[in-house]
């Protein structure tokens, strides 16, 4: 298989599977729109047409499937109703399954499920043709790659051959590694059979069952229509078995039709299984290149910025020569300021693409979590497109899959108890994005009962994580925020879907690692709204940056809470461990000295400074030498042998050329405990 | 890569035309850069190489394996420094005016420094004066590609990837 092609293969693929996703589930609220069934139509039909290139096989025989239900949806001839769509999305799963581990760098695939195969052929009304009775039904009006033997008006008359040739063409076309049997031409479906002929069919469908259907060559000198002699049957017999192929065995033996020689109609399929077993011996581990869409304006306009930033560099290097006076190097300095600028957002422009990419997929979860807990629930999404960037797009997608699907399961009632509480039946699931300032601020709202602080206030005494006492000073807000701890679930039953508590403290912690934060709102009764917040992009980060001496450090400025100076006096020591005294509440201190600056008295904080953060859902006071401020940082990976030093985020270069460490405040206080 | 313009930022302490007037020899040889430790000649190949550096301000990091002297900026690149020195188990020394850092590149994504305490020269190593170590060595020196007895040196090739083998 070739690489290079394959790989524009998965991105195409990608960029269609997505479209396909969303289109499904527009049909699903409009299934006669016909735009919509075309589109849907050309989407399976592009990728069959991909796969084909590629040879791989169980893509098409489901494309393929598809396709052929979509045509016959688009002509009226079926509806797309529930079942269909079942079948339909089953058949969607197995493409992006197949595309995925394609991805993974799986070159061969297991045969496809003939259930799911068989039941896209029922939706077409096509039966799966019994042995002995081959091509009796299906109509050939569904085969679009058949294609009319030359010299034929299509207009016209058929003679019985041609429509014969047809039928041929079609079974020989139709499926790759299921065909259809064929019965020697010549031989009347519905009459008797002779021994021999039933031998031959025999024949046929064992070398069929190897799955590959190679077209055998007659011997040169041998003429198709003419009789054969035994010597050469038996050749093409052992040519068929040296191959271990299935031959048709109406291209050998019998006589051949008149119209169309079988061989051309069934060659490529022979190609592809060829190739198929070609690239069996390679297979070939190879990791997919990540790619971006750029709007081509945007590169212009790049493109534009850095011949700018050469034009500025050029006067620099003049003013460096000469003895320049102040004001033309602080002209030549101001200008390459407003060049970088510009080249910065234009660069980060390209990484951004809309958040639509992740909502797309949500329409589908909905839908079929809703349709297992026999829920109605409407999704509706908004801002759409606001742009992200692209790392982020990424990171965001699992922990929004696990909140939305909280909210249907947990969220949403069951349409009786919605009813009987005087809501509508249906349930609204808001999905919404939009950009606040440089942040981005997602929001998952729905209207169903809402959480209750005391059951989670009760729990969280039950789960041995609070004292009774300390659980009835939570504010609402914090017992709501008890569910993003380990182990939380108030979920009476497990199911598949959730309630195993292991849940809403990986999407924090997710959340956490791209400097973004959560925040819950619940009424009882009414609904629950969970937003969160991230930075528009991971690649400049605003921190605080603080320092010991001339080594700086920078910490996350979205976690810092705030900062004041360290004094002894409201300090105590609990069990070996330094806390402070913050407003009735006692915060754990760790001297990051002892760990970052050893050759420092050990002693003496006096002036230093206490800066509080939160880390997970804990607070913890460091203690600083010095504050130096807040600065935008863009952040660089730590390399060789650093990789895994704890503590470390990555590192990056300040103002002054110097380097600076950020710090992963996860991994500072486990490095204290 | 062309190892003649790396060689330019190796500073004029270096004959450049040194390696000019080595009589040629016939037959495949490895241009390595030539690097001293203890009075013992040490190599590394051109290829592997994409510059040498005089030693700047080392950014120390708290907490690294033993080692590790820190990180340092190169060209808005973090590149982590080792010292030679302690990878072959050698009585650390203080960095001087001679002292180096080889920037090796061992893939296109890791980049890594190696402090070292003086820079030699560039040569061609004809890859017939190459004694590959045996294989049975034991581990510690599985870095050693070879060694090459050379116009009256002994030059110990190092096999950087190995060096860093199974290193994050």
């Amino acid at each position: 298989m070739d690489e290079e092609i394959l790989q524009d293969f998965l991105v195409e693929a990608a960029d269609l599977v997505d479209q396909l996703n969303e289109q499904l589930a527009d049909l699903e609220n409009d299934p006669t729109d016909s735009d919509l069934l075309n589109a849907v139509f050309r989407g399976f039909h592009t990728i069959k047409g991909g796969a084909g290139f590629l040879a791989i096989t169980p893509l098409i025989e489901v494309c393929h499937r598809a396709e052929n239900v979509f045509d016959k949806i688009r002509n009226g001839d079926v509806d797309y109703d529930a079942d269909a769509a079942e079948v339909i999305l089953r058949a969607f799963d197995v493409i992006s399954d197949i595309l995925e581990q394609l991805n993974d760098g799986e070159r061969e695939f297991s045969e496809n499920d003939p259930e799911l195969l068989a039941k896209l052929d029922a939706l077409t009304g096509k039966k799966p043709p019994p042995i002995d009775e081959p091509t009796a039904d299906a109509s050939p009006a569904i085969e679009p790659t058949l294609q009319l033997p030359e010299g034929v008006d299509p207009d016209g008359e058929m003679s019985d051959d041609e429509f014969e040739a047809l039928l041929n063409q079609r079974d020989s076309v139709q499926s790759v590694s299921e065909p259809a049997l064929v019965l020697p031409e010549g031989v009347d479906p519905d009459g008797d059979m002779s021994d021999e002929e039933f031998d031959a069919l025999l024949n046929q469908r064992d070398s069929i069952e190897k799955n590959s259907a190679p077209a055998l060559s007659l011997p040169e000198g041998v003429d198709p229509d003419g009789d054969m002699s035994d010597e050469e049957f038996e050749a093409l017999l052992n040519q068929r078995d040296a191959k271990t192929k299935a031959p048709d065995v109406q291209k050998t033996a019998e006589v051949p039709s008149p119209v169309v020689p079988p061989q051309s109609a069934s060659k490529p399929a022979a190609k592809k299984t060829k190739s198929a077993t070609e690239n069996k011996a390679k297979p070939a581990k190879s990791s997919t290149e990540s790619t971006v869409r750029v709007d081509t304006k945007r590169l212009d306009e790049i493109m534009n910025l850095v011949g700018e930033l050469v034009l500025v560099r050029n006067r620099l290097l003049t003013l460096k020569g000469k003895n320049s006076n102040r004001e033309d190097i602080a002209n030549a300095v101001a200008n390459l300021d407003h060049v970088t600028t510009d080249l910065q957002a234009s660069v980060l422009k390209t990484r951004m693409q809309p958040v639509k990419k992740v909502f797309g997929r949500f329409p589908r979860v909905v839908r079929d979590l809703a349709r297992k807990l026999g829920k109605d629930i409407n999704l509706e999404l908004q801002g759409e497109e606001t742009d992200l960037d692209k790392n982020l797009v990424e990171a965001l997608a699992d922990p929004l899959v696990h909140l939305v699907r909280n909210s249907v399961d947990h969220g949403v009632e069951m349409p009786d108890i919605r009813a009987a509480a005087g809501k509508p039946k249906t349930g609204t699931v808001v999905l919404a994005a939009q950009q606040e300032g440089d942040h981005i601020l997602l929001s998952i709202t729905d209207d169903g009962k809402g959480m209750d602080p005391d059951v989670l206030r009760q729990k969280a005494v039950e789960k041995g994580m609070m004292d009774e006492q300390m659980a009835s000073q939570l504010d609402d807000k914090s017992a709501f925020e008890l569910i993003l701890s380990a182990g939380f679930s108030t979920a009476d039953q497990v199911s598949d879907i959730s309630g195993r508590g292991v849940g809403m403290d990986v999407v924090k912690n997710m959340i956490t690692k791209l400097n973004g934060s959560i925040d819950i709102h619940s009424v009882l009764g009414e609904g629950t709204k969970i937003s969160i917040r991230v930075p528009l992009t991971l690649a400049i980060l605003p921190t605080l940056m603080v320092g010991f001496d001339e080594d700086s450090y920078a910490i996350p400025l979205t976690s810092v809470q705030e900062i004041f100076d360290f004094n002894p006096e409201k300090t105590n020591k609990i069990d070996g461990q330094m806390m402070v005294r913050l407003r009735d509440e006692s915060i754990p201190l760790y001297f990051l000295n002892e760990w970052l600056a050893t050759d420092k008295p050990k002693d003496n904080y006096r002036g230093d400074k206490v800066v509080i953060v939160s880390v997970g859902n804990q607070r913890a006071g460091l203690v600083v030498n010095q504050v130096n401020g807040q600065e935008e940082v863009v952040i660089k990976p730590l390399g060789v042998m650093l990789k895994k030093a704890l503590g470390y985020a990555g590192a990056t270069i300040t103002g002054n050329g110097s380097i600076a460490l950020i710090l992963d405040l996860q991994g500072v206080v486990k490095r204290f405990q | 890569m062309d190892a003649a313009n790396e060689m330019s930022s190796f500073g004029n302490e270096i004959a450049m035309d040194d390696y000019n007037d080595e009589p040629s020899y016939l037959g495949p040889s490895t241009r390595c850069v030539l690097f001293t430790l203890e009075n013992e000649v040490y190599g590394i190949q051109v290829k592997k190489i994409r510059e040498v550096l005089r030693v700047g301000a080392i950014r120390k990091v708290a907490g690294a394996t033993y080692g590790v002297l820190g990180v340092i900026n190169v060209r808005g690149v973090i590149v982590t420094v080792v010292d030679s020195r302690s990878m072959f188990n050698m009585p650390l020394r203080e960095v001087d005016d001679l002292s180096r850092i080889i920037i090796v590149e061992l893939d296109e994504e890791r980049t890594v420094g190696i402090l070292v305490d003086f820079v030699k020269e560039v040569k061609d190593i004809p890859d017939d004066k190459i004694e590959p170590l045996s294989a049975s060595k034991e581990n510690a020196s599985r870095y050693i590609q070879g060694v090459a007895h050379f116009q009256d040196n002994v030059i110990i090739l190092i096999d950087v990837d190995n060096l860093f083998i199974g290193v994050e």
